[in-house]
């Protein structure tokens, strides 16, 4: 089966950026470095879902495009509320 | 109706926009013209979410403190599990095996209700602590966009019913499952909106 492999390894490291970002959530303050990094965390497990889960890598391209797009306006707001 | 039918009886959309020049579209033309209206209403949330941070940021630092975080933690290792139970069961079809992908359904069926139970459980934990709708700023963002989402997993965790039910009757195959997927991306879309929402209302302080 093509994508069997891929599915488990998508999900192992999207439990492990979830337990990273809980941990960063509770060991410090939401200083700008911490919200860019989260932001970019968040960006790739979009992206993961989007690509693997809903498998959109492979399908239609402006569907694709939407659903990746709302990945990079959200967390980039979070980025920009850093500074607020 | 087949999926070819769902998809030409519209008729909306540029011809670019054809599943001939984008490619192919999962599920059907109308279950993604529901995905993004979601995506519209939960876009709303946050822009609220930001614009309220950006008017009370104390209230928004202190107010994932007053949160258990173990529980939006569990709930978003919960939605995951989901998906990926939900991915499978999407790879089994196509591979005809129908025993297979209804075990993979009800897998994500059971990760929809303990997401229902741990949200629940939350929530008599922070009225517990006192925290209601009424607290902060901050709390009213929360329960208005956490309650919101715990109604989509609540009607889509019925719809996967549904669809066992439908899979059960051999109304799904390796050559045509347009309805399962259509309830497979509606899910991952529901999926995403909580990975936008678990760092907003618990990491960031």
């Amino acid at each position: 089966m093509k994508n069997i492999g891929k599915l488990e390894y998508c999900l192992v490291s999207l439990i492990a950026i979830t337990l990273f970002n809980a941990f960063l959530g509770e060991r410090f303050a939401s200083t700008a470095i911490v919200s860019i990094v989260i932001a970019l965390t968040v960006i790739y497990k979009g992206f993961v879902v989007i690509d693997h889960f809903m498998e959109l890598k492979a399908a239609n391209k402006n569907l694709r495009l939407l659903m990746r797009l709302y990945f990079v306006v959200f967390p980039a707001m979070v980025i920009v509320s850093a500074f607020y | 109706m087949n999926k070819i039918s769902i998809n030409k009886s519209l008729g909306i959309f540029p011809k670019s926009w054809s599943e001939q020049q984008a490619g192919r579209i999962p599920g059907n033309i109308p279950i993604w013209v529901g995905i993004l209206s979601e995506l519209t209403e939960f876009g709303i949330f946050f822009a609220a979410y930001f614009l309220a941070k950006f008017y009370y940021p104390e209230v928004f630092s202190q107010g994932p403190q007053s949160l258990n975080t173990g529980f939006g933690v569990t709930n978003t290792i919960v939605l995951l599990a989901s998906s990926y139970f939900m991915a499978k069961a999407m790879a089994f079809i196509r591979l005809d095996n129908r025993a297979k992908c209804e075990r993979y359904l009800w897998l994500a069926f059971s990760c929809g209700c303990l997401y229902l139970i741990v949200k629940t459980w939350e929530f008599y934990w922070n009225e517990a602590q006192g925290l209601s709708v009424n607290t902060s700023k901050f709390f009213t963002v929360y329960y208005y966009m956490t309650f919101n989402h715990f109604l989509h997993v609540g009607w889509a965790s019925c719809a996967i019913l549904w669809v066992i039910f439908r899979l059960r009757g051999k109304a799904y195959c390796a050559q045509e499952h347009t309805g399962l997927e259509s309830l497979a991306v509606y899910w991952h879309m529901i999926d995403l909106m909580w990975i936008l929402i678990f760092p907003l209302l618990y990491v960031l302080r």
